[in-house]
């Protein structure tokens, strides 16, 4: 079947109902996106399916309805996304493993919600569990972001 | 904002139209009205109420404030859906995080789509919660009879209407097969599709008793 992923068209040869996390990890090795759970309930797999925060464990690749963003897609090194580059001016990373779905579903908020306030932050990143516990300073961060991405 | 969230819901659901995937089937056969008895459609209307304040139907059945709960056999304690979630005014989440971010759409009612137990169910539907004014989470047998018998609360369904709708919805894959085909470790609705069909008829060829009237 045929995918878009971060811009490109890709053929991949897969099953119907392979998680959309696999493919992108296994089949098309854009392992910036992480296996959390499988099941929905932490957040780390956090892609971009038409514009809207997906898990990817959770949408088989025969129900993508939509390009897919990643987090190899949102920015590069050369030219970071607003969300990365508050991401390392907060210093936010301790172990990493969930980052890729916090910068993804706080890029998604950012989208739908360029001023979001704490409420509004909590209500959209909680589903988004850090076991270092860097809440305190992803909130911080979205709010700069939210900052660079208005000036912008 | 706002007008971010109103073209979202607009895109979800013109997205929900075209659902041509196979679900469950159920058939509409009213009995002649007045052909029941006001005790055989009280009688109906009990079965109704069990089904409809299952957990299956009531989690996602729930008031003003849009809180999901999460209750039942498979989940011990009852309690409010996790993870902070909110469905807001839209009741599809889109203010916030939408249903749909983890209970992904189904393109087809896929055989053992949602067997992963502990996982967010899906179905062939952007996931979302029912109506507010539709609310059955910790209703009473009155206010539920007293709801399904009112058409300014039910979308302006009779009972052969909310049939109808039962039926459409199940054949497309949608929440309401889910009840009875839940998947994991969920315990389905009591009785079965076809049977909720058959006492919803029957409570309204009756005259749609309700207990307290």
């Amino acid at each position: 079947m045929q995918l878009t992923v971060n811009g490109k068209t890709v053929e991949v040869d897969v099953e119907p109902d392979m998680p959309l996390l696999w493919v992108l990890r296994d089949e098309l090795g854009l392992t910036g996106t992480k296996y959390g759970c499988g099941i929905a309930q932490c957040g780390a797999c956090t892609v971009h399916v038409g514009g809207m925060p997906v898990r990817a464990c959770q949408m088989a690749a025969a129900d993508v309805d939509g390009d897919i963003v990643t987090i190899e897609g949102l920015g590069t090194p050369e030219a970071l996304h607003a969300v990365q580059a508050a991401w390392i001016e907060h210093q936010v990373v301790q172990c990493g493993y969930c980052q890729s779905g916090q910068i993804m579903a706080a890029a998604a908020l950012l989208d739908s919600n360029p001023e979001p306030s704490d409420e509004d932050i909590d209500a959209v990143m909680s589903a988004n569990l850090c076991r270092c516990g860097t809440y305190p300073r992803i909130r911080e961060a979205v709010k700069t972001a939210a900052t660079k991405l208005q000036g912008a | 904002m706002k007008t971010t969230v109103i073209a979202a819901v607009s895109l979800l659901i013109a997205a929900t139209a075209p659902a041509l995937a196979a679900g469950q089937a159920a058939t509409i056969d009213p009995p002649a009205e007045g052909s029941v008895s006001a005790s055989d459609g009280l009688a109906a209307f009990d079965r109704i109420y069990e089904v409809v304040t299952h957990p299956r139907c009531a989690n996602c059945h729930v008031g003003q404030e849009g809180i999901p709960m999460w209750s039942g056999p498979s989940y011990g304690k009852t309690r409010a859906h996790g993870m902070n979630v909110r469905a807001g005014e839209s009741r599809i989440g889109i203010e916030a995080l939408a249903c749909s971010s983890c209970h992904t759409k189904l393109s087809e009612d896929r055989e053992g789509a949602n067997d992963l137990p502990h996982a967010a169910p899906r179905v062939n539907a952007f996931w979302r919660l029912a109506p507010a004014e539709f609310v059955w989470f910790g209703q009473s047998k009155d206010e539920i009879c007293a709801q399904l018998s009112d058409p300014d609360r039910t979308g302006g369904r009779d009972a052969v209407g909310l049939a109808r709708h039962l039926v459409e919805d199940a054949e497309h894959g949608g929440f309401i097969g889910w009840g009875w085909k839940p998947g994991g470790n969920r315990e389905p609705a009591p009785y079965t599709l076809q049977d909720h069909v058959n006492d919803i008829l029957a409570w309204g060829a009756a005259g749609t008793p309700c207990p307290g009237r």
